[in-house]
């Protein structure tokens, strides 16, 4: 007879606890998120100060573009996750397809916003009304923060092209900046189309 | 490469898809409890607008947990953003139902 518990599946190790990517860019993110949180908090107070003409301006706004943006940088953030597993098991080639796939979206979400700022400022909607100020500012920085984590996709591609470095931190730290993009969007998608 | 490792590794890979498929669930949800340009030009209700902050919350503690691998990560990281999304989130709310 076998003692109690001696036929029982052997547990998976426990995960150890880490820090992903590194101290340095936590920081850079955590700042960059409470500078955002500030602007959106400001926002919602405006908005408050004159809830009917923000809600009646944003009615103009397509909220199935916005639905469509919000899926390309998920699904943005997709591949940049799998790029950094890929990157952990060695494989090098495919870490390098899925970061341009990542690319690829955050040029697709551009070119979508573009088509959508061309849209509004052809019916006439600019700064000048109070809702679109904080549409084309809050929108505008967030494409300046893309822009850059584009910039920062590139240099982990590198990292990956050279099979002397391939720095499996480097390419958490750049995909890092890229899932703040994308998480600091859920949350212009939700304040600007959709609490209306 | 070890077999736990390799384990852990599909284990993530996994949740990094489930993490993917609910986000888009809740985008798509949230689009449609919010009214489009042809409808009535009134203030959304306060309910429908709780559960829009309610997805947006989960959606953020998503990308954070399982894209940005906090679920991993030591406390004081799990607590700056956990409580980065409540302050966030519950002011939205309260400023927006004031």
């Amino acid at each position: 007879m076998t003692a109690p518990g001696t036929t029982a599946r052997p547990r998976p190790p426990a995960r150890e606890r880490r820090l992903p990517g590194d101290a340095d860019m936590w920081v850079m993110i955590l700042g960059d998120l409470f500078i955002f949180g500030c602007y959106f908090v400001t926002y919602m107070v405006f908005r408050a100060m004159s809830a009917d003409e923000f809600t009646a301006s944003q009615r103009h706004l397509d909220i199935d573009v916005g639905v469509v943006n919000t899926v390309v940088l998920l699904t943005s953030s997709l591949f940049a996750a799998l790029a950094v597993l890929a990157v952990r098991e060695g494989a090098s080639r495919q870490a390098q397809r899925l970061l341009l796939a990542t690319g690829a979206c955050g040029v697709l979400f551009t070119l979508i916003k573009a088509y959508e700022w061309h849209a509004e400022i052809s019916h006439g909607h600019t700064i000048h009304d109070e809702f679109y100020s904080f549409y084309f500012v809050l929108t505008g920085v967030h494409l300046v923060h893309l822009a850059l984590g584009l910039l920062v996709l590139g240099v982990a591609g590198r990292e990956l092209r050279n099979p002397r470095r391939r720095r499996p931190a480097i390419v958490e730290q750049c995909v890092l900046f890229w899932h703040m993009v994308d998480l600091l969007w859920v949350v212009i998608f939700a304040l600007l189309y959709l609490m209306r | 490469m070890s077999a736990p490792d390799d384990r852990l590794l599909r284990k993530d890979r996994r949740t990094v898809f489930a993490a993917w498929a609910a986000l888009t669930a809740a985008t798509v949800l949230a689009r449609f409890l919010s009214p489009g340009e042809s409808q009535s030009a009134t203030a959304l209700g306060d309910e429908l607008v709780a559960a829009i902050v309610v997805l947006g919350l989960v959606k953020c503690r998503l990308v954070l947990r399982c894209f940005m691998e906090v679920r991993h990560a030591p406390r004081w990281l799990r607590f700056a953003t956990d409580g980065w999304l409540a302050v966030l989130w519950s002011a939205l709310l309260v400023i927006y139902l004031i």
